[in-house]
């Protein structure tokens, strides 16, 4: 599980002089990478949000204040894209959980099998976003797509669905491929979270008569609720910063406004639009937003929530 | 972890409900990736069939021939080894000295050190894409290995580090008091008697750094964009034209791309997942 935050380290080796100065190197390398590479930046993206920088309009520059938070407030697109991220969050954060619990528990299931299925659900995490969009964006494909040839070979459906181009399919397929890469990690955490629970336990509440489903929802479930919060926080985070896969079915599918999400739009308004202080605009209520999650997960780890 | 693989009784109806839900798992997770396989083999004129033709009538390789002759394809390879690779010893040599403070040292703020962690580990990679480029393009790194090896390795240390405290502080302290009291420093107690306890620990935050590297698609995408810079995740994108999706290809350049994964994950399969429950891990 992930290690407590604030738990100090108990005071059995006596700290010794020199100790601070110790800590102070071993920490160097890892502070020199974290605020070179990764704070720096972040404070540039808050300073360029006051000005305006647009490679495709030059001559207009310099110090405008808050001004790019109000375009933001009356920018539909801006609305759109975060309307959109809300709204797959809520479908694949949900469809991940679906799949992902059921998912860990097969997984643990004892079984001769079991080396396979722990590979069967570590691929999806690992493979690559852009690969998976690639992938299913084939698998969805219209005319010679697999899914489409099962859906027909079972009869759910007389003739192809065109998955891509239809506004409402594309948004489907979409989220099903999200799902389908998020839910082994969910699994995996939660997996975790059953590997921790005493066999015992369970094997106690049989003894006294509980039933499987009993025995899931009145013994396991409540045991996985630190790890299934922690699966949820990381999803939701995941989630609000979403971009690879939809970019990658945006570039199949025509009704690329439906798809858009926050992180698509930072990124064709930085590198595509080159309007550098909007970017940066859009990136701080990225920022914002992700802060907020994060806010949540610290507080819930403070709490001792994963003890 | 559990060893709990002893066989059990189960009613027959037990026996299939597991193998059901073993087999869709084991489906699920492989078919896409097993589909790939497939098209690769397959020629033009068989993919062109509806309903589909599931197996290829004769292995045809060529489309992997293709793959390495129509881009640069081994220099991907080459690329993505290498970034991926030395951004993952940067990565581990930052993480494990600051894992080994926050687990052991006796540090004021540690709370609040651990918190600024956790937060760069949640830090959006597209917000920060612009500046860094432009960074990047200052210190003239842009179509260089430094340019992607420096992200790489900043964006998994928070990963790496909670991971490796994890671990760090799973192992006794009393073996460190004992070699302390025979005389051994601090830094050699780090060296000769955490490090060699914590081989697994080092090696599972490694493959989560090194996976995290060989999957980043947008500084990639953005940074080196000569095309002897280009990485693999970039590169499987670049088979297919404005309108032309020539899929066995892609998909012959999708399975080159994945199969080191599906390997490590096969070897590594039980570091995998003992690092996914032990640190804190971005879906």
């Amino acid at each position: 599980m992930t290690p407590p935050l604030n738990s100090s380290p108990s005071r059995r080796v006596r700290r010794e002089p020199g100790e601070g100065l110790l800590a102070f190197f071993l920490l160097l390398p890892a502070a020199a990478l974290l605020l070179g590479v990764l704070l720096f930046p972040m404070l540039t993206t808050f300073r360029d949000s006051l000005y305006l920088n647009k490679l495709t309009e030059p001559w207009l520059t310099g110090f405008v204040g808050l001004k790019q938070y109000a375009q933001m407030l009356g920018d539909a697109r801006f609305g759109a894209a975060l309307r959109n991220t809300l709204f797959f969050g809520v479908l694949t954060v949900g469809g991940s959980f679906l799949v992902g619990v059921p998912m860990a528990l097969a997984a643990h299931l004892p079984s001769r099998a079991r080396d396979v299925a722990r590979v069967a659900l570590l691929l999806p995490w690992a493979m690559p976003p852009v690969i998976t969009g690639l992938i299913f964006a084939w698998l969805f494909n219209a005319q010679y797509g697999v899914f489409n040839d099962l859906l027909v070979r079972a009869g759910f459906i007389q003739e192809p669905l065109r998955w891509l181009s239809t506004p409402g399919l594309s948004v489907l397929a979409m989220v099903l491929t999200i799902v389908w890469k998020t839910s082994s990690f969910v699994a995996l955490i939660v997996l975790g979270g059953l590997q921790g629970i005493p066999k015992e336990m369970i094997e106690a509440a049989q003894v006294d008569g509980a039933t499987p489903t009993q025995t899931f929802f009145r013994v396991i479930l409540p045991l996985l609720a630190p790890s299934l919060a922690v699966a949820f926080i990381f999803r939701t985070i995941s989630a609000v910063q979403v971009f690879d896969i939809p970019y990658t079915f945006i570039q199949q599918a025509p009704a690329q406004g439906l798809l858009e999400t926050l992180g698509v739009y930072i990124y064709r308004t930085g590198i595509e639009f080159l309007d550098f202080g909007y970017a940066a605009a859009l990136s701080v209520a990225l920022f914002a937003l992700s802060l907020a999650v994060t806010a949540v997960y610290v507080r819930f780890v403070r709490d001792g929530g994963n003890s | 972890m559990s060893g709990d693989t002893t066989p059990q009784r189960l009613t027959p109806a037990q026996r299939l409900g597991r193998s059901a839900a073993l087999t869709a798992l084991i489906v699920g997770g492989f078919f896409p990736f097993i589909w790939m396989v497939l098209t690769s083999l397959k020629s033009e004129g068989e993919l062109q069939k509806f309903p589909v033709q599931y197996l290829p009538s004769k292995l045809d390789f060529s489309n992997y021939a293709r793959v390495f002759s129509e881009q640069p394809f081994a220099q991907f390879f080459l690329n993505s080894l290498t970034v991926s690779l030395l951004s993952t010893v940067l990565c581990i040599a930052a993480a494990v000295p600051a894992a080994y403070a926050l687990a052991r040292l006796n540090l004021r703020g540690r709370g609040l050190l651990m918190t600024t962690v956790v937060t760069f580990s949640m830090l959006p990679v597209v917000s920060l894409l612009v500046p860094m480029f432009r960074l990047m393009r200052g210190a003239n790194l842009l179509n260089t290995y430094p340019a992607l090896i420096l992200p790489y390795a900043a964006l998994s240390l928070p990963i790496g580090i909670l991971t490796l405290v994890a671990f760090f502080s799973a192992i006794p302290r009393d073996l460190e008091a004992a070699a302390m009291v025979d005389g051994t420093t601090r830094v050699g107690a780090l060296t000769r008697v955490v490090l060699p306890l914590s081989t697994p620990g080092v090696v599972t935050a490694a493959l989560l750094v090194f996976v995290n590297s060989w999957n980043e698609f947008l500084l990639a995408l953005s940074f080196n964009t000569k095309l002897s810079m280009r990485t693999v995740s970039v590169g499987v994108t670049l088979y297919q034209g404005e309108f032309a999706f020539p899929w066995p290809l892609i998909a012959a350049a999708v399975v080159v791309a994945t199969v080191p994964l599906v390997l490590l994950i096969a070897i590594f399969q039980r570091r995998f997942v003992a690092g996914l429950t032990a640190g804190g891990v971005k879906a």
